[in-house]
């Protein structure tokens, strides 16, 4: 697909590679995606990564007409909250959750942010780099427990 | 008439008052054992089609070909602990299974065996005593459905109680123009009047009508909503376990029997028939009229409530009233 | 008598895996609901960061355990994307094969689970039956029925037993006479199920558009759109199948894209076994083996849905971060939608008929 319009419309804001858009700044998150959802229906996959002590996200969209995607990545890095686009695409409502679930990154706006694969009251977030098996979570998964 | 036998032989030892007495007893403990026989029978025959309609063997191991494999699961049931909410309604909760294998009990004494002078005690009218019982199921429902102190019981309790009674009009007016042809409610006298030609001949509309009326007047398959097992977790039977779950599995067995007896007598001519003995030909007929109810249960999905509802108001029931009014038109 | 809520918990024989409902009642209709998952969350993605690449297989087969060998497949293309090699052909058309195969048995549990929550349990026996037939190839081919570890990375384990093409062409030939007949006069042509599925639980195409639902529950609604038609993979452009589409978006929609895709599937693996060339079976790499630092995405077609899989490398013997992307995930999510407005008896059709499969959700 062709991302010269995106080009055009933010300048410098954003590196374009192939089909990567990288943004320079997390605050235009919402403008370049609000872009995007003129044509692109849905949001694909959201993949962080974490890269200590930045969380790279790349949002993947697609569309139902062809088979043209688009990967959008921001850095944010730790404590930093970051907006939720699931009022411009709406199955980006779980897979937010999930981001929070797993890595701890907030979403301003969200909806719902709430655990979504582990437990309320789980301890931690297992997907970060640093996440170590405390006493408390092996009591919490009972690994400790004798039988 | 089996008691007025019993009572010829009794006589012979004993004064009127205790051999009557004394026949009613045999009796009872006759038509106990038919109830208790007819869950067993019909059951490994059940659990055996089902098993072959399915690519499976179904019950092998216990007794030969798996024969005392019901009488086993029996024996368990009357093991298990007695379990019930804390909070049930005593005499509502024990008296539907109660009730239930009562009126078992009493539709087998009345309804003729297979032939004309079988069954245990006769009466004129036994046609609408027949009905009478089958007819006292609603009640046994709510009351089970209420007894048991569970909402979803209650709900199924109703939804249950709302597919018999739209289903025992049809078949009252099954049973009415039966009656009316036939001239008696007397099932000897119905299948005497067939002689010549089998009243499904005449009445095609009404036999249809007839079978899947009692069906779901009995809540079996494919009509068994209310306890349907992938859903609502057998619905308004939920907190029955052990013997007196054994005591409404023994009632649904029973009714099941009775009503293809009645298909039989009403609509297939009885034990009429030339060379064999009406004893065989009877039961020839309700053999194949049994296999062909217990098909419909393992090959057909269910359908909804409301669907149900549906066709019992606006199909079944117009259908017979209109043939009930031909009836009366066309022999009078 | 006011709003219930009524808690289709997650252990219930209607719900296909542990899949937690909570649907708001009143009387008969459903004014909404919330789905709870992860009640299978296994960590596979903190577990692919731990493993090497190789030694990840066994786990990729328990995401969606009625049809393994297809995430099999997608994990070892995204593999060989990252790592640049290119495999046999010989290879691609047994992945076609396999891929096709496990189609089949997916759709067939869809077949039973949906009629045996319908009521009618002798359906499930006879899918498991034929389900069972084609367990046995799978058994031959890689030694395993539910768990076929069978993939590697640039090819296969092992070769193709001999004599495949006469284990496998009797059993399409009765799996076809089945599907086109015996499930046929019990389900699609039969009238109780007609009555049962028709008009009950539509998904429109904004719902779907709207939440990102892919596969057959997408091409029930009317979007014609299949990844083995649009993004060829493998060798599937110089096979010759259609792309089974309704119109309705109704659960009798939903059931009648599968069974085509069923028949599809046939003639697909017809093709494919005649077609199969000989030659090398893998392009074989080291056991232990490091992938440069790159990014690759791959996606394929699941009988489920668009499944996908992002790898992101960091030059070491491990991934560095594995996303995987399930299909039902997005089918669940929009679950609360779609049930508004259906009655309590009809909860458990519309579930049955968006088939989801709570390993690959929860992952």
């Amino acid at each position: 697909m062709d991302l010269e319009r995106f080009r055009e419309r933010f300048g410098d804001k954003v590196k374009i590679d192939k089909n990567i858009l990288t943004l320079a700044d997390k605050k235009d998150l919402i403008r370049v995606v609000k872009f995007v959802s003129k044509y692109f229906d849905v949001l694909y996959m959201l993949i962080v990564v974490h890269r200590p002590p930045k969380f790279e996200l790349n949002y993947i969209f697609s569309r139902y007409q062809d088979q043209e995607i688009i990967q959008i990545k921001v850095e944010i890095s730790d404590k930093e909250n970051i907006a939720s686009i699931s009022n411009v695409f709406k199955s980006a409502e779980w897979e937010e959750r999930e981001a929070y679930d797993m890595f701890g990154i907030v979403f301003r706006d969200h909806p719902d942010l709430r655990r979504i694969l582990l437990p309320e009251d789980w301890p931690g977030h297992p997907m970060r780099k640093d996440f170590v098996v405390t006493e408390e979570i092996k009591h919490w998964t009972g690994l400790d427990l004798k039988f | 008439m089996i008691i007025n036998f019993f009572y010829t032989i009794v006589r012979e030892f004993f004064s009127v008052r205790v051999s009557i007495l004394l026949s009613v007893i045999i009796l009872f403990i006759i038509a106990l054992i038919l109830t208790v026989a007819a869950p067993l029978i019909l059951g490994w025959v059940d659990r055996k089609f089902a098993a072959r309609m399915q690519s499976r063997y179904g019950p092998m191991y216990v007794g030969k070909f798996g024969l005392l494999q019901n009488v086993a699961d029996f024996i368990k049931l009357l093991g298990k602990d007695v379990l019930s909410n804390a909070y049930v309604d005593g005499l509502a909760f024990n008296i539907a299974p109660l009730l239930s294998s009562a009126f078992a009990v009493a539709m087998i004494s009345i309804i003729p065996l297979g032939s004309a002078s079988l069954e245990i005690i006769n009466l004129p009218y036994n046609l609408l005593f027949i009905y009478i019982f089958m007819a006292l199921s609603p009640l046994l429902v709510m009351l089970g459905g209420w007894g048991e102190n569970n909402k979803f019981a209650l709900l199924g309790a109703f939804r249950g109680t709302a597919q018999m009674i739209t289903y025992e009009l049809s078949v009252l007016v099954v049973f009415m123009s039966i009656a009316f042809v036939s001239g008696s409610f007397d099932i000897s006298a119905i299948v005497l009047s067939q002689s010549m030609v089998w009243n499904a001949v005449y009445f095609p509309v009404l036999f249809l009508v007839f079978i899947i009326g009692s069906l779901a007047v009995i809540e079996r398959a494919p009509f068994d909503m209310p306890e349907s097992s992938q859903e609502l977790q057998a619905g308004w039977r939920i907190e029955y376990s052990g013997l007196r779950y054994g005591l409404l599995i023994v009632g649904d067995y029973v009714k099941l029997l009775v009503i293809s007896m009645l298909a039989v007598y009403l609509f297939l001519g009885g034990w009429n028939g030339p060379l064999l003995p009406p004893l065989a030909w009877f039961w020839i007929k309700t053999a194949i009229v049994i296999l062909v109810l217990m098909s419909f249960r393992w090959s057909l999905n269910r359908p909804r409530i409301d669907q149900l509802l549906d066709i019992g108001w606006k199909w079944l029931l117009p259908l017979g009233v209109l043939n009930l009014v031909a009836v009366m038109v066309l022999w009078a | 008598m006011g709003e219930i809520e009524l808690n289709i918990g997650p252990v219930h024989p209607a719900t296909h895996g542990v899949l937690r409902l909570k649907a708001r009642v009143e009387k008969d209709t459903v004014l909404g609901g919330d789905v709870e998952i992860g009640y299978l969350h296994r960590a596979m993605e903190k577990i692919a960061e731990q493993r090497l690449f190789n030694s990840f297989f066994p786990n990729v087969d328990k995401l969606e355990y009625v049809s393994a060998l297809n995430w099999e497949i997608l994990y070892a293309s995204v593999l060989e994307k990252a790592l640049g090699i290119d495999i046999p052909p010989r290879a691609k058309y047994i992945r076609v094969i396999l891929a096709e195969i496990q189609r089949i048995m997916s759709h067939l549990i869809f077949i039973g689970a949906f009629g045996q929550d319908l009521g009618n349990i002798t359906v499930f026996t006879w899918a498991l039956r034929e389900r069972e037939l084609l367990m046995d190839i799978v058994e031959k081919i890689s030694g395993g029925r539910l768990a076929p570890m069978y993939l590697r990375v640039g090819g296969t384990e092992y070769d193709l037993p001999e004599g495949f093409d006469s284990m496998i062409l009797p059993v399409l030939d009765r799996l076809e006479e089945k599907v086109n007949k015996d499930y046929k006069a019990v389900t699609y042509e039969n009238s109780l199920f007609k009555m049962r599925t028709k008009g009950v639980g539509v998904l429109t195409r904004d719902t779907v558009k709207k939440y990102g639902i892919t596969g057959p529950n997408m091409r029930a609604s009317g979007i014609e759109r299949d990844l083995r038609r649009s993004e060829p993979y493998f060798v599937y452009d110089s096979l010759d199948f259609d792309i089974p589409v309704e119109d309705a978006g109704d659960s009798y929609a939903r059931f009648m894209v599968r069974i085509r895709e069923i028949q599809e599937s046939i003639k697909i693996l017809r093709q494919a076994v005649r077609a199969l060339p000989k030659g090398n079976y893998i392009n074989k790499q080291p056991w232990m083996f490091k992938i440069p630092p790159t990014e690759a995405f791959v996606r394929q077609e699941c009988p489920r849905g668009e499944g996908a899989m992002f790898l992101v490398t960091d030059g070491g013997m491990k991934a560095y971060r594995l996303k995987i992307r399930s299909p039902s995930f997005y089918t669940v999510q929009a679950m609360p939608e779609i049930i508004k407005g259906a009655r309590v008896a009809d909860l458990f059709t519309i579930i049955a008929s968006l088939d989801p499969v709570m390993g690959e959700v929860d992952r």
